[in-house]
């Protein structure tokens, strides 16, 4: 045996050998019981294949000859290939309103070297395709390359155009491209993306990462039918006065949801780069940049609501309280002064309705350095703030709070904040005291982000009452939206012009806030440089042109918030929002 | 013995053979048959994807207003309009006094323009007939309408045709009621 293997197994083995035959085995004793075993475990092998090619017949046969009962598996064997999907998700607005889509839009290319008669073909895609060089084709397709470009992105029409051409050596690339629908209604908010679908302004390019790896689609809290309104209601403003630019945004003062951001002049964010036709010579960047939230300015009065709530909130004075406002202040080099002065003393409330500069400083001084700078830090004004973009600005002040810039500051000058930081902290100040971060995305219904308390509930209730003030019989008269309970407060600053303020150049804003009796909604509106006109009296100041325009503005979208009117000279809402210090005196108008 | 096995075995595995091919060949075609339909389905969903868009373009807050300059001419609502709500609209007033307070005073003044709405028609007949004077009145009326003195202003002839069959369920309290119990009622 063992020669036999060993010559059996031998590979090298000459050819002419052969071992000699095996002698017969006779199986005795141990040998038989090891082939007795050997035939036992060959049998038990046997019925174990057996069984296994039983089990594979009888699963055959139910698989192929009857039908239906069997369990379909859950992992499919073949994979079909899924359908392509959009590299970008959506963005649709609060209502479902689509502004931003990614749409597979054919591109047109050429082999010129299958293409036989270059004359012709140009001719008939010229004719299928408006905007195309004649000279320019007709070069590209004698080129004699291999691949150029006819016409990139086609619009379904076009393709079936250039289809029903049926000439060879025309083919289609698929690529992807975003789509803006409503142009530039939605410019700075929505923003715009580049050639490569990366986001490059606005939410597209601050929830850029989001953006790309979701289907379904972004809610903004964005509505587009207030975001119209505003678009056209601050275009008119700015015609009306030939404004330089202008920004304006609504807000939910509940919850910080931006309802509205419009920022002129803006873009079209199909073609970003292109000049705007109407008006050639503003260059593109002035175009892009957001004067909401990258913006930061002097906002001049309006910012006396914030002096005036911190003096409330902390107890230097309180609604009686009355400063003297009857001359201008000398400090140092500056001299503070009233641009309507009444020239007396005046309570607080008279202080913030004829928006006294003397008052507010003296105000401020006795708020004090320290608390006015906490108070500021509080209400996020002395931050930058947050928001779903990138183009995010922050707010200018003194490094060094001394006592002038107390006082300047205290009316609004000597410090610049973005129009969104103004926005969040005036609805702080009359939604009971919540700052609330503000959002571009939709929240839930109902749900309102955990803000944290800047000022107490009364110091609000006051200050409600004091903004009511200044449109019922202060600078904000022309605000005119009866039957909504309008509050807010005007702001007109001079702006700075080569380092110094400009007499002639001033920046009107409004803050307006409705209605007034349980606030629900901000707008604020700013204008760079307006021009008085004939019909203001020669007046660019807030009171003539930002007022009406957010007074307008809430006529129009009060009923689309359902916001009903109210008769406001019905006792309860004319006294409710009446200081208890005024009630039954006879106020005198601005 | 042998043979009738191995015929056996020769047809089950024929059967079996022909079987798997079959089965094979089936889902081969199922198989061509999903990928078309997806990509039947993705065409589709990008279809749709476009007529989205479009849609949204056409809707263009400007395109719709400058449509409606060209065609309606709507005007925004006025706030002065918004202080009533459709609830705070009156229906029309009561039913009228009995026939005979209507007879009394038809030659004074118009008789009711409107029908109202609890009045039937079946009633008011059943009131002429139960009250003659009622009859006699109506001459007047038409006397006082030809002569254009009595009358104040032209008064419609009295509707002939019942407009609406009236219902036995309750006054509805305003026009949002009335039109649940419409809709309650089809």
């Amino acid at each position: 045996m063992s020669a036999v293997r060993q010559f059996g197994d031998n590979p090298c083995r000459p050819r002419h050998f052969k071992p000699p035959p095996c002698t017969p085995v006779i199986p005795d004793g141990p040998a038989k019981r090891a082939l007795d075993g050997c035939r036992r475990r060959l049998s038990v092998a046997g019925a174990l294949f057996l069984g296994l090619f039983l089990v594979l017949a009888v699963r055959l046969v139910q698989v192929t000859l009857l039908p239906g009962n069997i369990a379909v598996p859950k992992i499919a064997r073949f994979h079909p290939v899924p359908p392509p999907l959009p590299g970008r998700a959506d963005i649709v607005d609060r209502n479902g309103k689509l502004l931003a889509t990614t749409l597979a839009s054919p591109s047109l290319y050429a082999d010129p070297r299958q293409i036989t008669d270059a004359a012709d073909v140009t001719r008939k895609l010229v004719a299928a395709l408006p905007g195309l060089d004649r000279a320019e084709l007709f070069a590209k397709l004698t080129s004699g390359k291999r691949f150029v470009w006819v016409k990139r992105h086609l619009t379904p029409d076009e393709e079936y155009a250039v289809n029903q051409l049926g000439i060879p050596g025309l083919q289609f690339e698929r690529e992807e491209k975003r789509v803006y629908p409503y142009g530039n209604l939605l410019s700075h908010a929505v923003g715009y993306t580049g050639i490569d679908d990366n986001g490059l302004a606005g939410i597209e390019r601050g929830l850029d990462d989001q953006l790309r790896g979701r289907q379904e689609p972004l809610q903004l809290s964005i509505d587009l039918r207030l975001q119209y309104v505003l678009h056209e209601e601050l275009q008119r403003v700015v015609d009306e006065f030939t404004a330089e630019n202008a920004g304006g945004l609504i807000m939910n003062v509940n919850t910080g949801e931006i309802l509205a951001m419009v920022s002129l002049p803006d873009f079209d964010p199909n073609h970003p780069d292109t000049p705007d036709p109407q008006h050639p010579n503003i260059p593109v960047a002035d175009r892009m940049f957001n004067r909401v939230t990258l913006g930061d300015y002097e906002i001049g009065s309006m910012f006396k609501i914030f002096t005036t709530a911190m003096a409330l909130d902390c107890g230097a004075t309180t609604m009686t309280g009355r400063f003297d406002a009857t001359n201008p202040i000398h400090i140092g080099r500056f001299t503070i002064s009233d641009y309507h002065g009444k020239h007396r003393w005046e309570s607080v409330p008279e202080i913030l309705m004829y928006s006294s500069n003397i008052g507010e400083a003296k105000i401020a001084l006795a708020v004090g350095a320290e608390r006015q700078q906490e108070y500021l830090r509080r209400f996020g004004l002395l931050t930058s703030p947050a928001l779903e973009l990138k183009e995010i600005g922050k707010p200018h002040y003194p490094a060094h709070w001394r006592e002038v810039n107390v006082m300047t500051i205290g009316f609004g000058h000597g410090i610049s904040e973005t129009l969104l930081q103004l926005a969040s902290a005036a609805s702080a100040l009359i939604n009971g005291g919540i700052l609330r971060q503000a959002t571009l995305l939709k929240l839930p219904p109902g749900d309102a982000p955990q803000g944290r308390r800047v000022i107490s509930a009364e110091t609000s209730d006051h200050m409600r009452e004091l903004m009511r003030l200044v449109v019922q019989y202060g600078t904000g008269q022309m605000v005119d939206a009866p039957g909504y309970v309008v509050g807010g407060k005007t702001g007109t600053a001079d702006k700075v012009v080569h380092g110094r303020y400009s007499e002639h150049q001033v920046r009107s804003s409004f803050v307006g806030v409705f209605p007034m009796t349980a606030p629900k909604y901000l707008v604020l509106v700013m204008l760079n440089n307006p021009h008085g006109t004939k019909a203001s009296y020669g007046y660019a100041t807030a009171g003539w042109t930002a007022a009406p325009a957010v007074g307008r503005t809430i006529v129009r979208i009060a009923p689309l918030l359902h916001v009903r009117p109210v008769d406001e000279s019905s006792p309860a809402i004319a006294l409710g929002l009446m200081p208890a210090s005024l009630q039954g005196k006879r106020i005198e108008a601005y | 013995m042998i043979k009738l096995s191995t015929l056996f075995w020769l047809i089950l595995v024929s059967a079996t053979g022909f079987a798997m091919f079959a089965v094979k060949y089936e889902v081969q075609a199922l198989a061509d048959q999903l990928v078309q339909t997806t990509g039947r389905a993705a065409e589709a969903e990008h279809e749709v994807r476009v007529l989205d868009a479009e849609w949204a373009y056409l809707n263009r807050p400007d395109a719709l207003a400058e449509m409606n300059q060209r065609y309606l001419s709507l005007a925004p609502i006025a706030t002065k309009q918004l202080y009533a709500s459709v609830a705070d609209i009156p229906l029309r007033p009561a039913p009228p006094p009995p026939v005979e307070t209507v007879a009394a005073v038809a030659p004074a003044s118009a008789p009711p323009l409107q029908r109202p709405l609890g009045a039937t028609r079946p009633a008011l007949s059943q009131a002429a007939q139960e009250n003659p004077p009622a009859q006699s009145a109506a001459p007047v009326v038409t006397a006082a309408l030809d002569g254009r003195t009595a009358a104040p202003e032209p008064a419609r002839p009295a509707p002939v045709k019942v407009a609406f069959r009236p219902r036995s369920s309750p006054r509805a309290r305003s026009l949002d009621a009335l039109i649940a119990q419409i809709a309650e009622s089809r």
